[in-house]
């Protein structure tokens, strides 16, 4: 450790120092930055929480007479303190008072250690070129990154106007469409209901026919059944398929929850005699719910061999799972029990800000009807080795240009086809000609698919516009990317303003929806991922930062199922903290020819 | 419909919520299991045996047991009763080893010392009487000053008596004894018991042993840990009381344990305590290893059987009751708290003396994952200058839970690590445990295997259970040969990536196994000499931890002591380190139960022990943290754990204000540090706990008995904790007849008396008794090892007659040297006017500690004022007192009156003469 010896020969000079000479002169000035100088001037000094006040022969003596350290600046004393080293050739340092002293090399100058005996050699020199070449380069990067933050917001301006143009356009062009299809809709109905109208027709004479056939046969039946015709039939059809379906949704609940005399309400159908099977066992000797849950626990373990035992029993502790397969089964588990849980998230969003729960609808029909066959194929075969794509959702673009770069043209065609057909078919013909019908049958399906096509196409391009892209835009280009980061076994994929999730195999867990950008827009946050085993829902929080490439790096979960990443990008070169590092660099050059005089 | 939706949902809820809960189905209760059943349904006076050829045998007294009526259908029992230094009485009772026994019943060794051993009282006679109202003949030897031991013949009785009559302690006194001998398998019986899928072979069938016992005069006992439940054991049985199982004794890794049960948990040490008004304190301490149920028997408890008591004197009864091994009890006599404390230890050892570093603040966590999680925790404590000193890793820093290894892609520079925390003068603890991963390629499984180290199954094939790395077996820590062998693995050159600033945790030696009976090993498994598991379980995990801390041991040659924490403990466990109370909850309630359980462990002897600082399961409220943080700072053992399940909760996460709180609570541990390190040292020469409960330093003082919210930290300091959310006020009860002083604002409050006071965030309530004197470091370092040098200040609180006085120990924190005289003892007194320091060390025996360290500093609260100057002598100087402040904190603004810069040496004789 410390050499004492030195130690008592510093002792006996600060002991002589402070108990035969209250009249001698202070440790001069240790500890105080320059620009304070002038407040330790005075004779008597007060404590800058005015809390008392010491004579100057009471500065820096070792003792602390401010509870704030005001007297103590260059000992460690006082414990709130603060200790400040010139260390001249880099940049001055405020070092918490414990760091005096302590035998730790913490001022590059070593003048922090002028009393412990421990030698710190100066190395402020070699220092501060490293942190000048250091900053330098961070320089360099800033230069790049700005103007290339600037071309992006040009861009991204650009293609906003492009955007807003494409969807007013699309808007006028939705009125027309939605018109041509209506008139065909109305002309489909009409040839429709002429076709009902002979089939009835053609109905009622073969019954006739049937009747009269049977009135000879089974005139004795009549006084029975005679009652039932058609319509009351197609009701009582009705009447048990509703019934069917209730009894159905009764399983499915029964069927989760597992337990429960509440079921015996349903027990009249023949379908339960399973789930009450179940109830049964399960309330055998049961008193309370939570008895309940550790017993049907206790009977599965019961069962299990040794190693699927202490499998279980780990898990406890571990949180994993002990199944072979365990991710699907635990996820799938997962989502039947969270469903309670999640709706009270969900009301929750809903009060906060009103339109996203719609907005998660929508996102929710793109995944499903068009996107997610064609994300995977996109991310699986086309981008594996880069760590940026377009998201599939670009997809949805590219789809359309076809039908948008000579809109004109197939506006004009579908108009005119429409018009032909509306005059060239006659609704009133009798019978109706089965292949006129089918012609606008045909053009009402195209075209109304394209109408939904285009709708499609609005309302993403509203979602996308109502996105905070940045003061100036300057995230607009992250709206229809994808950034990858692959770590060990992970590949972590994050979609501003869409989704993240982590990738294992072909296993994705979803590490959150969007869920905002915080902290000035340097930190992005989705939220609301998939739920942990006995945690948190997963959440993942990405720090930006300026880089000359859009990367994504470090991911970590400090905390269970809480993930932070690192995403380098240019729109966080901003000029200001370009102006920033080049005044510091200023600052730590001008330090330099003052290390020259001293040597 | 709705409804129904909104039931079941609330089911499915309750279902998912109780996952996480207590498998109490998954533990024994007394009634499952046998020979708890049996003794629990004993009438009084059902035993039939009396003491026959009372003789004296190399020194003992010696007896034969057998039954008063007709042919004895079984062999007689031996009693054995001797006596020791202090009045300490020891009764054994086994099958005689002449009648051919079909075993040897199992012995627990390596627990009683052999310094203890060589002080037994060699008796030569034995005085027959007959004591008033008996029919027959007692036989009488003296035990100490005023107290005499009696073995009453029929019934068979052993009591201890005060010379004029008065009883203190008895064994048998309700007739309650039974021992099952062992005997060989009749025709068709069928000794097997079942649990659950388990089956129990029990080969060596019934061997239960169960005993009454009395406390006389007593008002509460305590003790017999652990158990999450109050300091004062309420009873377990009686006309008052619901029903309960007994306290039960049996070390057992217990998923999300309850905060207030009887049930058994991860360590045992079946030593009770007594206390009353009258009495004063006795001990009851049985030797024995094996599964044990105690019942505390309520006042009334035995009116049914309508028998007359062989005494009117106020008392309360206990059943003991053991599935295995023999009796072998101690009594103790006390007739101080600190006596019995004192007693005991000296059977079962002193408290070690811990590494200085250890008793400051520990950070763990399950886990610190890397080698960069590593560092960057260890800087943001510098970062927001909170000091800390020991960072600990979990089970996920080795590679697949083989230890002694480490995950390559994670902590790819393990020696590196240590080495950059120990240039901050911080430590590394890794977490060792006893189970070993059945793995060909894993050269401890392989040695193990090889030597035949494992216990053996019931089949004597190696036990094969499961654990942490999967597919798992037990090494045999029985064995002293395995212990040798195991604690070579710890030598630098061994356990490759340690450093010597490495320390050990053993966790999970219960043993914990994931697919046993109740978690744990059946009981028929196979150990070292024929000892069966059951028989052993309670001090598996104490032979584990001696073992480890042996490696430690000798990784320093001898000149590094230890540390070594440990989650099962046995008696005997406080001479090899540490212990925690093991996996408790995030809640108020654990928080509240931690201090009975901490004080209750310092009773028996382990006075190194502390709950996990946040509660490890879930995620603690922040001001939960924050109030646990501010009671965890006067744990003798302080730190902070979670579960990896858990938010991160290091100190600073929580918003500034929450991070100066929690900086403040660890602060106030390191100013404290010189107060308790002197507490350690008076623990390892004595015994007394650090930590103590208010009885046990107000003895006479009633209103102290149950109270186990509060505690002392040594004589000196009362401390009580804030134990629910947005608290405004607490009741605090002041014993004695002395003031206290409040610590952060110096306010004095008369004792005797309780207080109801206003609680603020900033801390909770804890005071300085009037009297005493305390040695602080007031300086911040960024651990511990950087306040070596630090100059002390002494907190000087003046009783009523203006007197005080405290003690101060220091040595050089981490050797042995001490053991030879190494080490500086001081007391400080005031008295007259003037404040003395003398040496109180004895004298050194060939090795001399010294030290510069100065006092800077002294704060006299309770000096009337006028006083304006004092004299310091030897040298006479002239020094001014004045106003300063309390505490060194900014937040603080409380003044006392100080003598500034005294700057007397700790090592010298001084006066400071107050003018």
């Amino acid at each position: 450790m410390k050499p004492n010896l030195s130690f008592a020969v510093i002792l006996v000079v600060f002991c002589s120092n402070s108990i035969f000479g209250s009249a001698s002169t202070p440790r001069d000035f240790l500890g105080i930055p320059p620009q304070d100088l002038e407040y330790f001037k005075s004779d008597v000094i007060k404590c800058r929480d005015g809390s008392n006040k010491f004579a100057k022969a009471q500065l820096n003596d070792d003792f602390c007479d401010c509870a704030d350290g005001t007297d103590e600046p260059g000992t460690p004393a006082c414990p709130v303190g603060k200790f400040y080293c010139q260390n001249a050739g880099h940049v001055p340092l405020l070092l918490f008072s414990s760091r005096v002293n302590d035998g730790i090399c913490d001022c590059c100058d070593g003048s922090d250690e002028y009393d412990s005996g421990v030698n710190c050699p100066n190395t402020c020199w070699e220092a501060g070129n490293v942190a000048r070449e250091k900053l330098k380069k961070k320089i360099a990067t800033f230069q790049e990154g700005v103007s290339k933050r600037k071309l992006e917001i040009e861009q991204a301006k650009q293609a906003i106007t492009k955007d807003e143009a494409e969807l007013s356009k699309l808007k006028k062009e939705e009125e027309i469409l939605k018109e041509v299809v209506q008139q065909l809709k109305d002309h489909k109905e009409q040839i429709e209901k002429a076709e009902e109208k002979e089939r009835l027709e053609k109905e009622r004479e073969e019954k006739k026919k049937k009747e009269s056939e049977e009135k000879i046969n089974e005139e004795h039946k009549q006084s029975t059944e005679g009652h039932v015709d058609d319509h009351h039939e197609t009701i009582g059809e009705l009447d048990e398929h509703s019934h069917e379906q209730e009894i159905a949704e009764i399983k499915d609940e029964l069927a989760v929850a597992d337990t429960d005399d509440i079921a015996e309400h349903a027990t009249d159908d023949h379908g339960t005699a399973k789930v009450e099977a179940d109830i049964s066992h399960d309330t055998e000797g049961s008193a309370s719910p939570e008895h309940e849950g550790e017993q049907d626990k206790d009977v599965n373990t019961e069962g299990l061999s040794k190693e699927e035992l202490g499998r279980l029993v780990a898990s406890r502790w571990t949180g994993e799972n002990t199944e072979q397969q365990p991710k699907e089964v635990s996820e799938a588990k997962e989502e039947k029990h969270e469903e309670n849980p999640k709706v009270d998230d969900n009301s929750h969003d809903e009060d906060d800000s009103g339109y996203s729960s719609g907005m998660d609808e929508e996102n929710h029909k793109y995944d499903e009807d068009e996107m997610d066959g064609d994300m995977d194929d996109d991310i699986d075969q086309n981008h594996v080795d880069s760590s940026t794509y377009d998201a599939p959702y670009s997809e949805d673009h590219d789809d359309f240009s076809d039908t948008i770069s000579d809109s004109p043209s197939w506006l004009d065609k579908i108009q005119r086809t429409a018009r032909n057909i509306l005059q060239a078919v006659n609704v009133f013909r009798s019978p109706v000609d089965t292949s006129d019908a089918a012609r606008v049958r045909k053009e009402y399906d195209e075209s109304s698919a394209k109408l939904s096509k285009l709708r499609s196409r609005i309302s993403s391009l509203t979602q996308k516009l109502k996105q905070d892209f940045g003061p100036e835009k300057e995230f607009y280009s992250f709206y229809d990317r994808c950034f990858e980061y692959k770590e060990n076994k992970y590949t972590y994929k994050v979609c501003p303003f869409k989704q993240a999730s982590q990738v294992e195999g072909h296993s994705t867990t979803r590490l959150g929806n969007w869920d905002k950008v915080e902290d000035s827009y340097k930190v992005m946050l989705f939220s609301n991922g998939d739920r942990c085993w006995n945690g948190p829902d997963r959440s993942l929080k990405v720090r930006l930062r300026c880089g000359l490439k859009n990367e994504l790096a470090d991911v970590d979960e400090p905390s269970r199922c809480e993930y932070v990443a690192v995403l380098s990008t240019p729109a966080l070169c901003h000029e200001e903290k370009l102006k920033e590092l080049q005044h510091k660099l200023d600052l730590l050059n001008s330090e330099q020819p003052r290390r020259h005089e001293e040597l | 419909m709705a409804t129904i939706r909104s039931l079941l949902l609330l089911l499915l809820f309750l279902l998912i919520t109780s996952v996480s809960s207590w498998k109490k189905d998954e533990f024994r209760n007394c009634n499952q299991t046998p020979f708890c059943k049996r003794a629990r349904s004993r009438n009084p006076r059902s035993c039939s045996l009396i003491a026959a050829d009372v003789a004296i045998h190399n020194g003992d007294l010696t007896a034969k047991l057998v039954p008063k009526n007709g042919e004895p259908i079984e062999k007689p029992l031996i009693l054995k009763l001797s006596v020791y230094k202090d009045g300490i009485l020891r009764v054994r009772v086994d099958e005689d080893p002449n009648l051919g026994p079909p075993k040897k019943r199992f012995e627990v060794p390596d627990v009683v010392l052999e310094e203890f051993e060589s002080t037994k009282l060699w008796l030569s006679r034995v005085l027959d009487e007959v004591v008033d109202g008996d029919e027959g003949m007692s036989s009488v030897v003296y035990l100490s000053s005023g107290f005499e031991a009696v073995v009453r013949r029929d019934p068979f009785e052993v009591y201890v008596r005060r010379k004029g009559g008065h009883r203190v302690l008895s064994m048998n006194s309700n007739g309650l004894f039974d021992f099952e001998q062992l005997r060989e398998k009749k025709e068709g019986e069928d000794w097997a018991e079942s649990f659950r899928s388990h089956t129990d072979s029990r080969p060596y069938g019934p061997q239960s042993i169960s005993f009454d016992v009395s406390f006389y005069g007593a008002n509460f006992v305590y003790g017999i840990p652990e158990h999450a439940t109050a300091l004062a054991l309420s009873p377990t049985r009686g006309p008052d009381v619901e029903f309960s199982e007994p306290y039960r004794l049996f070390n057992l890794d217990v998923f999300e344990y309850l905060h207030d049960s009887p049930f058994g948990i991860y360590g045992s040490i079946p030593l009770m305590l007594s206390h009353g008004k009258g009495s004063g304190t006795n001990g009851f301490f049985w030797l024995n290893a094996a599964e044990m149920q105690i019942d505390v028997l309520g006042k009334g408890w035995d009116a049914e059987a309508g028998i007359a008591l062989p005494s009117s004197q106020e008392r309360i009864d206990t059943l003991w009751m053991s599935e295995a091994g023999i009796v072998d009890a101690f009594f103790f006599l006390g007739p101080e708290p600190k006596d019995v404390v004192q007693q005991y230890t000296s059977v079962t050892g002193r408290p070690s003396m811990p590494q200085h570093f250890a008793t400051a603040y520990h950070q763990c966590r399950w886990n610190y994952r890397d080698e960069e999680d590593v560092e960057n925790v260890d800087s943001k404590f510098d970062e927001f200058d909170i000091p800390y000193d020991v960072l600990w890793l979990d089970i996920d820093h080795t590679n697949g839970k083989r230890y002694f290894t480490w995950d390559r892609a994670l902590f790819p520079h393990p020696e590196e690590m240590q080495k950059k925390l120990a240039d901050k003068g911080r430590h590394m603890v890794t977490i060792v445990d006893p189970h070993i991963k059945r793995d060909d390629d894993y050269y401890i499984h392989k040695e193990a295997t090889n030597n035949g180290y494992y216990v053996k199954d019931s089949s004597g094939r190696d036990y094969d259970g499961w654990c942490w790395p999967g597919s798992s077996s037990y090494l045999d820590v029985l064995n002293p040969e395995i212990r040798s062998w195991w604690a070579d693995k710890f030598s630098l050159q061994n356990y490759v990536g340690s450093t010597p600033s490495l320390y050990i945790w053993n966790d999970m030696n219960e043993p914990s196994v994931f697919n046993g009976p109740e978690v744990t090993m059946p009981r028929d498994a196979q150990h070292h000499g024929g000892v069966e598991h059951r028989e052993v379980h309670n001090a598996y995990g104490y032979y584990f931890h001696m073992a480890t801390a042996d490696g430690l041991l000798k990784r320093g040659e001898g000149n590094d002591r230890p540390f070594v924490l440990s989650r099962a403990f046995f008696p005997g466990s406080q001479r090899f380190g540490a212990i925690w109370t093991g996996d408790n909850t995030a809640e108020w309630e654990h928080l509240r139960v931690s201090v009975p359980m901490v004080l209750t462990l310092g009773l028996t002897g382990i006075t190194f022990s502390g709950a996990d600082v946040g509660g490890f399961f879930g995620n603690p409220d922040t001001e939960l943290l924050v109030r646990w943080y501010q009671l965890g700072a006067y744990y003798p053992f302080f730190r902070a754990h979670a579960h990896h399940d858990t938010k991160r909760r290091e100190p600073w996460l929580f918003g500034d204000h929450n991070t100066e709180l929690m900086r403040d609570a660890i602060r106030t541990r390191y100013i404290l540090l010189p107060y308790f390190y002197t507490l350690f040292r008076e623990a390892n020469t004595t015994g007394v706990p650090v930590m103590r409960p208010l009885w046990m330093e107000f003895p006479a003082d009633e209103a102290t008995f149950k109270n186990d919210e509060a505690f002392m930290v040594g004589d000196s300091i009362l401390v009580q904790g804030i134990y629910t959310a947005g608290a405004k006020h607490a009741s605090v009860y002041l014993p004695g007849g002395q003031s206290w002083y409040d610590m952060k604002t110096g306010v004095v409050y008369k004792g005797g008396v309780a207080h109801k006071l206003g609680v603020s965030d900033d801390s909770i309530p804890a005071f300085q008794k009037a009297g005493t004197i305390i040695p602080r470091k007031d300086r911040f370092r960024r651990s511990s090892t950087q306040m070596v040098n630090d100059p002390y200040t002494l907190v000087i609180a003046l009783d009523s007659s203006l007197e005080a006085e405290g003690e101060l120990y220091v040595d050089d924190g981490k050797s042995f040297e001490f053991g030879q005289g190494a080490y500086i003892h001081r007391r400080f007194s005031f008295k007259n006017g003037q404040v003395t320091s003398t040496n109180i060390a004895a004298p050194s025996s060939g090795k001399t500690f010294s030290s510069n360290c100065i006092i800077d500093r002294i704060i006299l609260l309770g000096l009337p004022s006028g006083s304006k100057s004092a004299l310091v002598e030897p040298g006479s100087h002239k020094l001014n007192i004045e106003s300063g402040p309390l505490n060194l904190h900014a937040r603080s603004s409380s003044k006392a009156l100080t003598i500034r810069q005294p700057n007397v040496r700790i090592a010298d004789d001084w006066t400071i003469k107050i003018l």
